[in-house]
């Protein structure tokens, strides 16, 4: 007697679902039963916002954050943004939190990831170039690395520093600056670990 | 964490299934050779310290034919009493600490190349938490040896070890160095290789570089007069003495030293200078112990640094390592094994692999006595 197993449509999904990041073959075969089994219409509306992101949602040419086809970019074609200054990040998500400050009103550029030799992830890999021909008109006059602070971060960071530092004569001259480390908001010293305390020791500031 | 109080495997090495249960005092495992022994002790160190002494890949750990993954589980047991460290200091951190921890049961799985780990109920921690909740030991086996006669690179994993079991900032920072170093060792292989992409990972080379070597110099001052003191013991001898340092690669600062490589790194496309460079001199009456030391000399040094762990946790933690003893009473003569019964921190907990009892006195009296045989384990009492 042949064993039952999920028809092929639904054992289709589970596979599609297991491949999404996070999502193990349990809670794939969960999610796809509770999608077919519950309220009429939720698969179907699901089906139908997938497609429109997928279709509807591109990565701007400029800064590299998402954008919708039916939009320009909410930040480069933002006149109330400052043009002069641009804070590079790793990610597209990357950009919320920064915004979410509200203390930043430039423009961004997403490089699309870091450096990261041991995943073949080399600067023709990265937004980098784009970044260069950025900087070519001369309207930006600063620069923000707001690149991760572990050793790909690191690296990231000092590889764009330097190749910003060394751009071709009669190029207009940046600032780079990178994001200060250090204590916690709120938190005492003793929560602070030793590498973060060092950094936090090395960039002090004058009061 | 005083003790491990039980340990459980599921397709470990040769183990299709194990249950077994330790009391905080000495547990000992009898068997054949290639019965599973060493394994059990290892199934332990890797559960408390996510390593193992024998391997670098997780999957030679899977059971043979069931490489898929493996589990393994524990209970760490309260501490009954805190035990006051070796030498009076009233410094200790948990010196006063009389406050009872609650038991902490910890799982660590292992499946399809991802690791899962749990803490005290806690699902999907990182290591630097998992090994938080976790306790400390060190490792005794006949391949002790070779940190007196083998390359350095076995000396910096024992000081590695020790580190990262001794202060907080030592993992993260070894972690952070040896991405770097692996990093700027795969560039500097390139076909072309990238000038300023090798620059950019110099960087991070040298700010963990620098703390990992600062934090090692640290750590063999701490551990000098402990191996010093344990080598008197065992080898009850006065007259002999030992000597440890730390010797960097650098000579002069790490970021000089690295530039001054550099025709040298190019041509061999090849970090060569730096804390994964560095070694450990032993000496013994002024004499390299490599070189000039007898076997029985090379043996009680090697229990001597392993003992100078076992003293330099303790006084540091206010309570004694878990030891994990594989395989060495046999092959120590009655001397030097009475010696080093004497000198094992008092009130540990001790996991004993052996062939055999033979060589133990009338007063040795493990509290639990397992028979290993192909694969399983009996209680024997």
């Amino acid at each position: 007697m042949p064993k039952a197993d999920y028809p092929p449509e639904i054992q289709r999904l589970i596979l599609h679902l297991k491949r999404l990041q996070g999502v193990g073959p349990r809670s794939a075969e969960r999610m796809a039963v509770a999608l077919l089994t519950g309220k009429s219409g939720v698969a179907m509306e699901l089906a139908r916002a997938l497609e429109a992101a997928a279709q509807g949602v591109v990565h701007c040419q400029i800064c590299g954050f998402f954008q919708s086809t039916a939009a320009t970019c909410p930040l480069c074609e933002s006149p109330e943004r400052d043009q002069t200054i641009v804070c590079v990040v790793e990610q597209p998500t990357d950009v919320i939190p920064l915004e979410r400050t509200g203390a930043y009103h430039g423009l961004y550029h997403v490089l699309g990831g870091r450096l990261s030799p041991l995943d073949n992830i080399h600067p023709e890999n990265l937004r980098i170039s784009q970044l260069e021909r950025r900087l070519a008109s001369g309207t930006v006059r600063e620069i923000i690395l707001a690149v991760g602070s572990d050793v790909e971060g690191e690296a990231t960071a000092h590889y764009l520093g330097d190749m910003l530092a060394h751009r071709p004569t009669g190029a207009a001259p940046v600032t780079v600056s990178r994001l200060a480390q250090g204590l916690p908001a709120g938190g005492g010293l003793d929560h602070a670990d030793d590498l973060t305390l060092h950094r936090a020791l090395s960039g002090r500031r004058l009061v | 964490m005083a003790h491990l109080a039980a340990l459980r495997a599921e397709n470990f090495r040769c183990f299709d299934r194990l249950a077994c249960e330790f009391g905080p005092g000495t547990t000992a495992f009898i068997g054949d050779n290639a019965q599973g022994k060493t394994s059990v002790l290892e199934a332990v160190c890797v559960l408390l310290r996510l390593q193992s002494p024998r391997t670098t890949t997780l999957t030679e750990l899977c059971r043979f034919g069931q490489d898929h993954g493996f589990g393994l589980s524990g209970d760490l047991a309260p501490a009954a009493a805190s035990l006051r460290p070796p030498t009076g200091p009233e410094s200790g951190p948990d010196a006063d600490a009389t406050v009872p921890e609650p038991p902490c049961t910890l799982k660590f799985v292992w499946h399809q190349g991802q690791r899962r780990l749990q803490a005290a109920g806690q699902d999907a921690l990182g290591p630097s938490r998992y090994l938080a909740r976790s306790a400390v030991l060190v490792w005794m086996g006949n391949d002790d040896l070779s940190l007196i006669r083998g390359p350095g690179e076995g000396r910096r994993r024992y000081l590695d070890f020790l580190g990262t079991q001794a202060f907080p900032s030592y993992r993260p920072a070894l972690l952070a160095y040896d991405k770097a170093l692996r990093s700027r060792n795969r560039l500097l292989k390139d076909d072309r290789p990238d000038a300023r992409q090798i620059a950019a990972y110099t960087a991070p080379l040298i700010e963990h570089g620098t703390t990992l070597t600062q934090l090692r110099h640290h750590l063999v001052t701490e551990l000098k007069p402990w191996a010093a003191a344990a080598h008197c013991e065992i080898s009850e001898n006065p007259a002999e003495s030992l000597e440890i340092s730390y010797q960097g690669s650098a000579t002069t600062d790490f970021a000089a030293a690295l530039a001054a490589s550099h025709p040298e790194e190019t041509r061999r496309r090849l970090t060569l200078v730096g804390p994964h460079r560095d070694d450990v001199p032993l000496v013994l009456n002024n004499r390299p112990a490599a070189a000039f030391a007898s076997e029985g000399q090379q043996r009680t040094l090697a229990l001597a640094l392993k003992l100078a762990q076992a003293r330099l946790l303790h006084s540091l933690h206010g309570r004694p390592p878990i030891l994990l003893l594989d395989d060495i009473f046999g092959e120590l003569d009655p001397r030097r094994r009475n010696a080093l019964l004497r000198a094992l921190p008092p009130g540990s907990q001790q996991l004993i692999t052996t062939t055999h009892l033979e060589w133990a006195s009338s007063g040795f009296q493990p509290e639990y006595l397992y028979r290993v045989h192909q694969g399983t384990l009996t209680p024997a009492h």
